[in-house]
């Protein structure tokens, strides 16, 4: 897992709601660092580590929340949909591994039930990898950094 | 997935310093409630709520360093970090175990044999990653661990 990017340019002894304002379009770009990776499938580590940068920007913002009109848990649902789809993916990611060390541990004997599990567990990844580019697809095309960037300044 | 907790005594005008303290006081407090069921073990919502709210109390942590002398924060920073790191290890079992009892139900009788047996060697699994765990707070509870937190970070005024 990556380790946090550090937060800069804080005043402790400045309100709180000034200090939203410089740590939270830092963790947003957090978020953005791994959007580069996300088209490939293949990119595990990568989709993981956008889940875990996702999952600090959601709970900043409830930290935060505190700040801002009643809007803004709207964003945040939406940053916890996107945590989601990816825990799913991430999940099923887990599973396989699992599955397959544990048929590897019985070399040549024949374990159908594990063999069906796995066929189900790649479908089911495969749903959710198409469905998680489509949403991040459908925020990119409304702005959605943009928009966040913007009610995290307003 | 767990909500937040509602953070009594913040304010956008208080400095970040008093809401910082609050608000790593209030998880490590709600992340300390769920302990006696996690070390229980039989209802396995406990490991979860306690490592969810490890987690929040980490991205606070991470967050809000700055507020905090350094050397004393991350003696602090590493005892939260092992405690999501050793209940991490359960809960990733406690969910490959749910999951595949799940599964085991929409299995043929011949494939159902294959899956019980994965599901007995994750048990056995979790019944090892568990005693780490427990042995972290004992540990934890030996050297007065929760009172030097809370002395470090409530909120003196």
């Amino acid at each position: 897992m990556a380790k946090p990017q550090k937060i800069t340019g804080l005043n402790p002894k400045q309100s709180f709601r000034e200090n939203a304002c410089i740590i939270l379009p830092q963790k947003v770009e957090e978020v953005y660092t791994w959007e580069q990776f996300i088209r490939d499938p293949a990119r595990r580590e990568e989709l993981h580590n956008m889940r875990i940068s996702i999952k600090r920007l959601r709970y900043t913002m409830e930290f935060f929340a505190i700040n801002y009109e009643k809007h803004f848990t709207e964003f945040i649902k939406t940053i916890i949909d996107l945590q989601d789809i990816l825990g799913d993916i991430h999940d099923s990611d887990v599973v396989l591994e699992v599955l397959a060390d544990y048929k590897g541990s019985f070399q040549s004997t024949e374990l159908p039930g594990v063999d069906t599990l796995i066929a189900r567990t790649r479908e089911t990844r495969n749903a959710d990898y198409q469905a998680f580019l489509e949403r991040w697809e459908q925020l990119s095309e409304v702005n959605f950094k943009q928009k966040l960037l913007s009610i995290f300044a307003s | 997935m767990s909500t937040a907790i509602e953070i009594k005594d913040i304010s956008p005008e208080k400095t970040l310093e008093t809401c910082a303290r609050q608000i790593i006081v209030s998880y490590f407090r709600e992340m300390m409630s769920h302990k006696t069921g996690a070390i229980d073990g039989t209802d396995i919502k406990f490991v979860h709520d306690m490592r969810v709210a490890s987690r929040r109390l980490r991205a606070a942590m991470d967050n809000f360093a700055d507020c905090f002398q350094k050397d004393t924060f991350k003696k602090h920073y590493k005892q939260i970090q092992m405690i999501t790191r050793t209940m991490g290890a359960v809960r990733d079992l406690d969910v490959l175990i749910a999951r595949f009892q799940r599964e085991l139900q929409s299995l043929s009788g011949a494939e159902q044999g294959d899956i019980q047996g994965l599901i007995e060697q994750l048990q056995h699994e979790r019944k090892e990653a568990r005693k780490p765990m427990l042995n972290l707070f004992t540990e934890l509870d030996a050297r007065d661990f929760g009172i030097q937190f809370l002395t470090f970070f409530e909120v003196n005024e």
